[in-house]
């Protein structure tokens, strides 16, 4: 969310993508041709220029490029915080990019789990009560919604800390708050953006290593960054520039 | 700070409401328990009504003859569904004794001593004089609790019995004292000397028209003992039945006063409600204006909940909720500054309070509304927001 989204010149692409194919159906995401196309005044900006990929369960991807690639305005579509212009995207067997945006809320809701670059916690509330905060909006009963983020805070080893409010927390205690809310609801995915940008080298590791650790448990993570170290952490690396995939690659 | 600012309006308009509100219910009561001690079974028959409203009704009604004895003796006579007729004349005057003295007191001369009563009052110590010392035109009197306090400073009632004051300079006995009725409007009710029509008529001769007061056993006769003597005053006027310009009397109850009092309290309502309508106004906006402020410093915190799955509405009711919560805070503050006022109001002027549930109920309702109106287009706005756009905000 740091970087800019728009950069592509308002021309139409020379090189054609890739013919789209059906959506993937074992996967648990799916995306077709997907173009996000924003108006500038007259100009049409496209930031994404058909990208298709898949993601299937389970797996601990990257998503990378420089500044302007477009990779933020992905992370949005991942994420559903945004629908595309044009293409499909599937997500846990669900057409996600024909929903509206009370729909969309239900899906972040319940299917993706968001960790930021600046943790995004509520700084008025404890950490246990920024863990429950999906949870109310999922409208779990008080009692369940308790258990559960306790449960998540201890997952992160933040059992002593649950009644601690952000600013009496260290960055990579924040961090693992925010894990922890971002898991608390069980979600298809983890959707992490720049997760270690705000962090020193020494708990940037310890998050990977709760990353490695969370994946190993049979989460899927996307990791969105542009620090080569934390994408190399990840099993496949998908590499954006202008809009389109330049690269997508295992890497173990 | 902010908030506590926020609310002055809110707490002005439900604090001028309650205050006003509980007043003027004390009052109610007050004047209910007032007239009906006299009650709906009395009416008067006078030269000028109670209340006159003009110049020239003042005029027309003096042109009017006298309302005589023989009118009273007639009405006793002939009317059958009335049950006790009385006759009472009032002065102004200044009564002494020693050194002491009370100005402007009411005299009042009665026949017969069943206009005790008709006037609804009742001997605390002493008597009433009899029929023959009435009759005889003795210099007796029975006097209003005040005179005791006033005139007598520290003697108690069944002291003064026996014991004389001056009114227009000739000593009258005193041979009982009044149950107390309090004050109505400030005004004591027990600043008065009740004295023998006979004596009165000694003292000040005939000089001003009498009142008739007239008791029905019931309120049901009340109508049919009006019309038996409106026609007994028509006829004594010389008038005959149909429509005339005016009969020559009055005929009245207590109700020209419940009517009045009526008129008065609805004005004070209507302006009242007035003020508070322009305060809640304003302190709506004010609460619309604070609110938008909170939307815009918390987009972040908007843009949080909408990642985490927070629907629109689930933020509108948030941020409604808070302008109601603030709102109705205010409000509460409103109704307790608001019964604050009224204490102290009902303290500096004596008269019993009246407190009610459903006042403060309507003030901290009405002040939730105001909330819910003037927090919805903020609550909107927040609603609304581009949850990207949102999270990018700091």
């Amino acid at each position: 969310m740091s970087d800019a989204t728009l950069t592509s010149p308002a021309v139409e692409p020379v090189v054609q993508p890739e013919p789209p194919r059906p959506h993937d159906a074992g996967s648990l995401i799916s995306m077709r041709n997907i173009w996000k196309t924003y108006e500038m005044g007259s100009e049409k900006v496209h930031a994404l220029h058909g990208v298709s990929f898949d993601i299937p369960k389970g797996e601990y991807i990257a998503i990378i490029g420089p500044s302007g690639s477009g990779k933020s305005t992905l992370m949005n579509l991942i994420g559903c915080l945004d629908t595309p212009s044009q293409g499909e995207y599937w997500l846990n067997a669900k057409n996600v990019s024909e929903m509206d945006d009370d729909e969309l809320a239900r899906i972040r809701n319940q299917e993706v789990g968001f960790v930021f670059q600046t943790f995004n916690l509520l700084a008025r509330a404890t950490a246990l009560h920024n863990v429950e905060l999906p949870l109310i909006y999922g409208g779990v009963s008080s009692a369940q919604r308790h258990e559960m983020a306790k449960k998540a805070l201890a997952a992160v080893d933040l059992t002593d800390r649950m009644m601690h409010r952000p600013n009496e927390l260290s960055g990579g205690q924040r961090q693992r708050v925010a894990i922890a809310r971002a898991l608390v609801n069980h979600p298809s995915i983890l959707l992490a953006d720049e997760p270690t940008g705000a962090l020193d080298s020494r708990t940037s590791m310890e998050i990977m290593d709760l990353f490695e650790r969370l994946h190993s448990e049979g989460n899927t993570i996307i990791v969105v960054t542009h620090e080569p170290d934390v994408a190399a952490r990840a099993h496949r690396v998908v590499s954006i520039r202008d809009g389109l995939i330049e690269k997508d690659e295992k890497s173990r | 700070m902010r908030t506590a600012l926020t609310l002055v309006g809110i707490v002005v308009g439900v604090a001028a409401v309650i205050a006003v509100v509980t007043i003027i219910q004390g009052l109610d009561n007050k004047v209910a328990n007032t007239f009906s001690s006299q009650g709906s079974t009395v009416f008067t028959i006078s030269k000028r009504p109670q209340i006159i409203r003009s110049r020239e009704e003042f005029i027309k009604f003096n042109k009017r003859k006298d309302v005589t004895d023989e009118d009273a003796e007639a009405i006793t006579r002939l009317c059958t569904s009335c049950w006790r007729v009385g006759v009472a004349a009032n002065a102004r005057e200044t009564i002494k004794q020693g050194d002491q003295q009370m100005e402007n007191f009411t005299v009042r001369g009665v026949t017969p001593i069943t206009m005790f009563d008709i006037d609804g009052r009742t001997i605390d110590v002493g008597r009433i004089w009899t029929e023959e010392e009435g009759d005889s035109g003795r210099e007796i009197c029975v006097v209003g609790s005040d005179v005791v306090t006033n005139l007598f400073g520290g003697a108690s009632a069944d002291q003064v019995l026996g014991r004389e004051i001056k009114v227009a300079g000739r000593p009258f006995q005193i041979v009982g004292v009044l149950e107390s009725l309090g004050s109505i409007f400030g005004a004591s009710r027990d600043s008065v000397a009740y004295i023998p029509y006979s004596t009165y008529q000694k003292l000040y001769g005939a000089r001003d028209s009498i009142v008739v007061m007239i008791q029905v056993p019931a309120a049901e006769q009340l109508e049919s003992a009006q019309d038996q003597v409106r026609t007994i005053m028509r006829n004594r006027r010389g008038l005959t039945f149909g429509e005339v310009e005016d009969e020559g009397f009055s005929l009245e109850t207590q109700d020209v006063f419940l009517d009045l009092y009526g008129k008065a309290t609805s004005n004070i309502y209507i302006v009242t409600i007035a003020v508070a309508a322009i305060s809640l106004v304003v302190g709506g906006i004010v609460v619309m204006n604070i609110m938008l402020v909170s939307v815009t410093e918390r987009t972040k915190e908007i843009g949080i909940r909408k990642a985490l799955g927070a629907r629109r509405k689930d933020i509108l009711t948030q941020f409604l909720i808070e302008a109601v919560a603030v709102t109705a805070i205010g409000g509460g503050i409103g109704v307790l500054t608001g019964f604050g006022l009224a204490y102290l109001i009902a303290a500096l002027i004596g008269f019993p309070l009246l407190m009610s549930v459903g006042s403060a109920v309507l003030g901290v309702g009405v002040s939730s509304l105001v909330g819910i109106v003037s927090g919805l287009w903020p609550a909107w706005r927040a609603a609304r927001l581009d949850p990207i756009e949102a999270l990018r905000a700091e």
